[in-house]
């Protein structure tokens, strides 16, 4: 299993938009992928439900645990670290 | 035999229209539920799967259309929507509910609610929004389970509804959508923003519109017809010639307005004589800006900054204050000040890194600028701030302080106002020459102090909302004393006429940023007692403008003096509309 942790910093947090991003290309790996906001404490959310994505209620701010478990878990975290990073479709702040 | 009847709800979106109803949603709350349609044999776990991809497919298409149309937001909302028909959480828990229950469709919404009620759940404004998303999908996989179609209007329509999805206005063709009356809804619907970007009507918040129109409603009955006022929020269900006539005669009207105000707005405001008045506009963050100078605002005459304050859990850097300021001095560039209003925050609102001791009355207490007496720091950033965004835009930047009410207030102000530049300078920061500084009178001590206040400041901007409850010690928010809540009272316009008195001997410019500004009757009043300044939100500022140009120096002078000397508000009122009726 890989995991990963990184800040969320898209303004509104993970809403709608990014949020559809982010489990668009966690559906694309067999492996089985989390995200649980370290912030809140919240339990590890299903990356592959956008609802459950949404309910882990990521704001700006927060801290996310990526995991990645399966035969592609490797390439998931990078790529998903990626997304994040680059900020999921919306301009971050400086 | 039924009649017609007519029902009051919010002003969402402006216009007239009359025309047949579209009810929407009818059949899902008020018929008993169907039995599923099922292919003979399918399981309901593969009913459900299938159903779920096909509303997926359909969100998809959805999706792919109004992006062709320029419209991305929208579109961002049907991809997720398309997620979430999809959504593992959603579909499993439908399945193991139809299990339990049998009906897919009810499993279907149960599941969705469920959802629903879990993201409403949120400390989250924007998720918990999403909520209504979630609902719509297991609405629309539950018409696929049962075979029904989304019957959309056949000819131009007002769309009635308890509520209307973006999924289903999406749907309605160009041009078949007459207006939007919703028994639900807020003036931020989704549908109102909707209404607003098409340029037709919208009203919310009817109570007694869906009982009205269900109860005219047959089957073999022509459907029943509508008329409504978005600018007014008034709804004629059902109506006789005698009202089709009368709203066919304001929607004439206002499309004469409409040409008239573009056409005044191409000139400086004035009097029919000829005398300039400044209209400004309201605005409550930087993306307000280019509403404001669409309708030819000379300026800003309040920049509320709370939205800076609020909604966060950390207090907003001098940095980010200085970059939004900054981006409203550029839009309206040199020409068009911008007045900056300190921020106007106390007890009343809960703004976690402040820890604000909660007070009986935060109205009366510890708020605006005497936050600062005991905790400087958080207007000493915010002007910090301003002095900054004042050299990025390369203008003078206009500040103000609410809630003043003493001289002391005014001392504390200019000596953050200097200490904060001073530390800017100090560190080698680049920050304007000067700033122009003013304040609010709005507490009637200020309004006492004028002529004291008038020579320490640079201007003075009338808030008349909290002056009069001040004033008249009324809550603003009892419903019960809106009687005393009309800032058109004589006692209130006495109190402005001493302030525009005090202003004057120290030649000191007065604004008034209240509703009032924005009333076509209070402008004509404020304009009358010797305002120079009128700022309103930008959809007032047309009606203003054209009210102005009807009358003469002369006449406002009287209409001032006649009103100072009335014994209440609805007769001042009335002076004010006998010189805005039309003659003859």
């Amino acid at each position: 299993m890989r995991a990963d942790e990184i800040e969320v910093r898209n303004p509104s947090g993970l809403h709608a938009r990014p949020a559809a991003l982010f489990v668009k290309a966690a559906a694309r790996f067999v492996s089985k992928v989390t995200v649980q906001n370290v912030t809140t404490g919240a339990a590890p959310a299903d990356a592959k439900s956008i609802l459950a994505v949404m309910g882990s209620g990521a704001a700006k701010g927060h801290t996310v645990r990526l995991t990645a478990d399966g035969p592609d878990e490797e390439q998931a975290i990078a790529v998903l670290h990626d997304l994040f990073a680059s900020g999921l479709g919306e301009e971050l702040e400086a | 035999m039924t009649s017609t009847v007519r029902l009051m709800g919010v002003a969402g979106a402006p216009g007239i229209a009359v025309g047949p109803i579209w009810r929407f949603g009818a059949t899902e709350p008020v018929l008993p539920a169907t039995t599923s349609r099922q292919v003979p044999g399918q399981r309901p776990d593969d009913a459900i799967r299938a159903a779920a991809a096909e509303t997926a497919r359909q969100l998809d298409a959805l999706a792919g259309r109004i992006r062709d149309l320029g419209r991305e937001q929208e579109a961002a909302i049907f991809d997720a929507q398309s997620l979430m028909a999809l959504d593992p959480t959603l579909v499993d828990d439908a399945v193991q509910r139809a299990g339990e229950a049998g009906d897919p469709a009810d499993a279907v919404r149960a599941a969705a609610g469920a959802a629903a009620e879990l993201l409403a759940s949120l400390d989250d404004e924007i998720l918990s929004a999403r909520a209504a998303d979630v609902r719509d999908v297991g609405a629309r996989i539950c018409r696929v389970l049962r075979g029904e179609v989304l019957h959309l209007p056949a000819v131009p329509s007002i769309a009635v509804s308890d509520d209307l999805p973006p999924s289903v206005t999406a749907e309605i063709p160009p041009g078949f959508l007459l207006g939007i009356a919703l028994a639900g809804g807020s003036k931020t619907a989704h549908a109102v923003i909707l209404a607003r970007s098409l340029g037709i009507p919208a009203i919310v918040g009817i109570s007694g519109l869906i009982v009205a129109v269900d109860a005219r409603a047959t089957p073999s009955a022509p459907p029943v017809a509508m008329a409504m006022d978005g600018e007014r929020g008034e709804v004629i269900v059902d109506p006789g010639t005698l009202e089709a006539a009368e709203f066919r005669q304001r929607e004439a009207d206002l499309a004469l307005r409409r040409a008239d105000a573009a056409g005044l707005r191409e000139r400086p405001t004035a009097t029919a004589d000829g005398e300039r008045v400044l209209l400004v506009a309201n605005i409550g963050t930087p993306d307000d800006a280019p509403r404001a100078l669409a309708v030819r605002a000379e300026g800003v005459g309040l920049f509320r900054t709370e939205f800076l304050f609020m909604s966060r859990q950390t207090a907003p850097t001098e940095t980010e204050q200085a970059e939004a300021y900054c981006r409203v001095l550029e839009a309206f560039g040199p020409e068009r000040p911008v007045v900056i209003r300190l921020a106007d925050i106390g007890g009343d609102k809960a703004i976690p890194y402040l820890q604000l001791a909660p007070e009986q009355n935060p109205f009366l207490g510890v708020r605006a600028i005497r936050l600062a007496y005991a905790n400087p720091d958080l207007l000493l950033t915010q002007l910090r701030a301003i002095w900054r965004a004042g050299a990025a835009a390369n203008v003078v930047p206009h500040v103000m302080a609410p809630m003043v009410a003493t001289i002391a207030d005014v001392e504390l102000l200019m000596s953050l106002r200097d200490q904060a530049r001073e530390s800017l300078v100090g560190n080698g920061l680049p920050a304007a020459e000067r700033m122009v500084t003013g304040i609010m009178v709005e507490v009637p001590s200020a309004a006492f102090l004028a002529p004291e206040l008038a020579r320490r400041v640079d201007f003075f901007s009338i808030g008349t909302n909290d002056l009069t409850q001040y004033i008249l010690a009324a809550d603003r928010g009892n419903a019960a004393l809106a009687a005393f809540q009309d800032a058109l009272h004589p006692a209130v316009l006495r109190a402005i006429a001493g302030v525009v008195a005090g202003a004057d001997a120290a030649g000191i410019p007065v604004a008034v940023c209240g509703e009032l500004a924005g009333d076509p009757a209070g402008a004509l009043i404020l304009v009358g007692l010797g305002v120079d300044e009128l700022s309103a939100d930008a959809g007032s500022l047309d009606g203003v403008r054209a009210a102005l140009a009807r009358v003469t120096r002369p006449q406002l002078d009287a209409l001032a003096r006649s009103a100072l000397d009335a014994s209440d508000a609805e007769t001042v009122r009335e002076m004010a509309g006998a010189l805005l009726a039309p003659a003859g």
